[in-house]
């Protein structure tokens, strides 16, 4: 068979995915915590897990109307819809610069790529936001106006543009595997691998780059910056784990994926929560997500603390 | 799997082909109707000049070569008798009053060609010819004149020793090639003194040769159907003439006007089998007659005939089955039954395959909008609906639209261009009939602008394999539906959707890897057994 290979490699697959994994694990009542990141946002609130803070959230297209007032107290801020899906609809505005022309006042936002947009601009794709152009289902959404995250010094040689984020699959609460993201020219600053970021497989144990991947190609430096991948290693290993496992606990979803930051301030955050996570996330570490889950399914304890889950994780995987 | 999973898979899988076999084995149904050959729809309109009580015409009968179904022969004022000897069938309306309205006929008629290859020598004596065939021995009355006129051709052209097949052969090839068509001349001394002659006179003039070498020979009434070039519809067909001769026991057909002997192809159809019985009745002074004929290919199942059986069985079936439908909602379902068998399609492609769509049923749609229209055209409709989608959206953006106005726009103006199209275009007829040709592709519009957005968002290359993969889908679904034996299968056993059902939980339950990822994880095993080979 062509594919004993990817059985014996232990690599999962979409239908054993959706079949075995998500299906089994997650409850769908539970869907909306994560699919919603505003929801999201509130839950964290709760159990006492940091986000990026959400200056505003806009339900409807009457509140749009005074916009340019209501931006003008920040700096910088993202503009991303509650529902969407693998970065889709997210604006990263770096600086909001005001003209004035007598009594007139212009509003124009660079955006991180440096293109500027007028207000009108940052309007029209916020109304494309709440009429659902970018919404998992294709039904009205939310859209969030939120503080922009600036970049960890670590990153610094290994990103281009954007904000690195860190991907765990969490299963029953056990950190499985892991990969940072890093942005490139290519993939327009985002850390969206279909878009030609580096995928770099991270050691569960330590927080050490393992691998790195461009779309299915090994690489081993970094195609803007130059700089080594594997020369990588996170801070806040542990933390960043832990915090992955706490997730499960305020979500319930039994197979998860975790998007995670790390900021100069508060160490990492949460970024968003994932019921679908990707599959590429092999490729990154080249290796089988099959055999961790099921020595989780098989082995692992039930019922402990989010610190008892990662510290077997971390001897194991 | 569960066992109850199981037991209900295989049920539902198992049971419609029970059924199946129940009716194909106890109850003795063919599980797919009966194919007709193209068969032609013929129609005759006929009205007698003058005031007549009783009025006959000739009707075609059943023989070699020819079937004969689905007669009607019009009785709402009239009696009708029809008269059959074993040649030919003549109708006889009568009534009280005079007919003084046209009478009509219509049947199916299935053609085949006759071919006599080979035709041995006949030697068979005059006296030992059936009392039936004495009839077509006796010569026709002649003035001495022709007579000596004939006699001299004879010595001319036969030799007098030979036997009857190849005297016949030469009395054909004599009428054949050397007497002209001209339909001015319409008698046999006119035609013996010009070496010319209408269809008719060649015929009378072969059939008085073949009866002086005493061979039975009579002149058939034919009707030639019309050729596919042809309209069909409007074309009003004439009574034509050829002759057959009794050769070997068997009537062999010849035609001294268009050059067969011993052949009839398909596209005559003969109508009476002796001229002279009906000379008068068919004659233009007695009679004003119309005869159209057309090709019935939408059938290709004979559904009417199935309905018959199944009735028969009085069986559950009969109570239930399809073709109890009008026959507007017969096509319809035939339609729509094959869209699961599509789904299923559809499943194995996405699903274990892994080949990408647009939206899930978009490709379902494509296919019934190629269906409904046409391949060609389909293909360039839905291509220029991508074209107006892209670039719906370029000149769009600039006026700030939310999007559901946005959509609506695009929906539109494809509904726009359909109109278009439908108005200028000279060829309506493959579209007009057909209540929802267009409505699948306004579905599938919706979808059209996801296309843009995922063009900015996962480039173009993704998105073409994404378009690649539905019109994939697509053909595939169309050139299912391009086996009419499944189609009526299906419509014939409408249980095998629960079989559909049973099949896409099997799909559903499959949890191995898709196709597809094979190939987006085939560099990870070469990269993984690279550096395993390295490190040992």
């Amino acid at each position: 068979m062509i594919f004993q290979d990817l059985r014996e490699m232990g690599i999962l697959g979409i239908n054993n995915r959706v079949g075995r994994y998500i299906l089994r694990h997650n409850k769908r009542k539970n869907y909306p915590l994560v699919d919603n990141k505003v929801l999201t946002a509130q839950r964290a609130e709760a159990w006492g897990i940091a986000m990026p803070q959400n200056y505003m959230v806009i339900e409807n297209y009457g509140s749009l109307k005074n916009l340019h007032l209501k931006i003008q107290n920040y700096d910088s801020f993202v503009i991303k819809p509650a529902n969407g899906s693998q970065g889709n609809g997210i604006i990263v505005i770096k600086e909001i610069i005001k003209e004035s022309f007598g009594d007139d006042v212009r509003i124009l936002c660079r955006r991180s790529n440096d293109k500027l947009m007028e207000i009108d601009e940052v309007k029209h794709h916020i109304s494309g936001i709440l009429s659902g152009l970018y919404s998992l289902s294709g039904q009205s959404d939310t859209a969030i106006i939120q503080a922009k995250i600036d970049k960890h010094a670590i990153f610094d040689d290994y990103s281009f543009g954007g904000i690195p984020d860190i991907r765990v699959i969490v299963f029953e609460g056990y950190p499985v595997m892991s990969m940072v993201r890093l942005p490139t020219k290519s993939s327009d600053g985002r850390a969206n691998l279909h878009q030609g970021a580096i995928g770099a497989g991270l050691n569960l144990s330590n927080g050490w780059t393992n691998n790195a991947v461009i779309k299915n190609q090994v690489i081993d430096v970094h195609p803007d910056t130059g700089h080594k991948i594997s020369g990588l290693k996170l801070p806040f290993w542990t933390e960043i784990l832990e915090l992955a496992a706490r997730c499960y606990d305020m979500v319930e979803l039994g197979y998860l994926g975790a998007d995670i930051v790390l900021t100069p301030d508060q160490g990492p955050i949460l970024l968003e929560l994932n019921a679908r996570p990707g599959l590429g996330i092999q490729i990154a570490n080249l290796a089988g997500l099959v055999p961790r889950l099921e020595k989780i399914r098989n082995e692992a304890p039930r019922n402990v603390l989010a610190r008892e889950r990662v510290e077997f994780s971390m001897k194991h995987f | 799997m569960k066992k109850f999973t199981v037991f209900v898979t295989v049920f539902l899988i198992a049971f419609p082909l029970g059924i199946l076999f129940y009716k194909s084995r106890v109850l003795n149904l063919s599980l797919l109707p009966q194919m007709v050959d193209d068969v032609w729809n013929f129609h005759l309109t006929a009205r007698p000049k003058g005031e007549h009580k009783t009025f006959s015409f000739p009707i075609p009968r059943p023989g070699p070569g020819i079937k004969v179904t689905d007669e009607k022969v019009r009785t709402k004022d009239f009696e009708v008798f029809i008269d059959s000897n074993s040649d030919s069938s003549l109708a006889t309306w009568t009534s009280k009053e005079p007919i003084n309205r046209r009478v009509t006929y219509s049947a199916r008629i299935d053609l085949q060609p006759i071919n006599y290859k080979n035709i041995a020598k006949d030697n068979t004596s005059t006296e030992s010819y059936p009392k039936g065939l004495q009839k077509f021995l006796i010569v026709p009355e002649l003035i001495p004149a022709d007579v000596e006129a004939i006699k001299l051709l004879e010595s001319a052209i036969l030799e007098g020793s030979e036997d009857k097949t190849s005297a016949i052969r030469k009395i054909y090839y004599y009428v054949e090639e050397e007497i002209q068509r001209n339909t001015d001349i319409k008698t046999i001394h006119e035609t013996l003194g010009t070496g010319k002659g209408s269809p008719l006179v060649k015929a009378k003039l072969f059939n008085i040769m073949a009866r002086r070498r005493e061979v039975p020979s009579r002149i058939v009434v034919m009707v030639r159907m019309p050729n596919k070039s042809q309209k069909e519809e409007s074309s009003k067909l004439r009574f034509t003439f050829a002759n057959e001769v009794f050769l070997n026991n068997k009537w062999i057909p010849i035609d001294t006007n268009r050059g067969y002997f011993g052949e009839r192809p398909d596209s005559f159809m003969v109508i009476y089998r002796n001229y002279e019985e009906i000379e008068k009745l068919i004659s233009k002074k007695r009679v004003t007659y119309a005869i159209q004929a057309e090709r019935a290919r939408i059938n290709r199942y004979n559904r009417a005939e199935f309905k018959k059986e199944v009735v028969k069985t009085d069986s559950i079936f009969a109570k239930f089955s399809l073709y109890r439908l009008p026959l507007p909602l017969q096509t319809m379902f035939t339609t729509i039954l094959l869209i699961p068998i599509g789904t299923l399609v559809l499943s194995l492609a996405r699903n274990i395959i892994g080949i990408p769509t647009f939206g899930i049923f978009t490709p379902i749609l494509l296919t019934l909008f190629f269906k409904e229209t046409s391949f060609g055209f389909g293909m360039v409709f839905f291509f220029i609906v991508v074209l107006i989608g892209i670039g719906e959206r370029y000149v769009l953006d600039k006026f700030y639209l939310l999007a559901v106005p946005r959509l609506s726009i695009l929906l539109t103006l494809v509904i726009i261009l359909m109109i278009t199209y439908t108005v200028l275009s000279a060829d309506i007829s493959t579209i007009s009939q057909k209540h929802l040709a267009f409505f699948p592709i306004v579905i599938v519009t919706t979808n059209i602008e996801r296309l843009s957005i995922m063009i900015t968002e996962e480039g173009l290359v993704n998105t073409l394999k994404t378009l690649l993969g539905t019109l994939l889908i697509a053909v595939l679904g169309y050139s299912m539906y391009s086996v009419t034996a499944l189609e009526m299968f299906m419509f014939t056993n409408p249980e095998l959707l629960f079989t559909v059902i049973g099949l896409l939980i099997l799909i559903g339950k499959y949890k191995g890897y898709r196709i597809s990822e094979f190939i987006r994880f085939r560099d990870l095993v070469r990269q993984k057994k690279k550096l395993e080979s390295e490190s040992a």
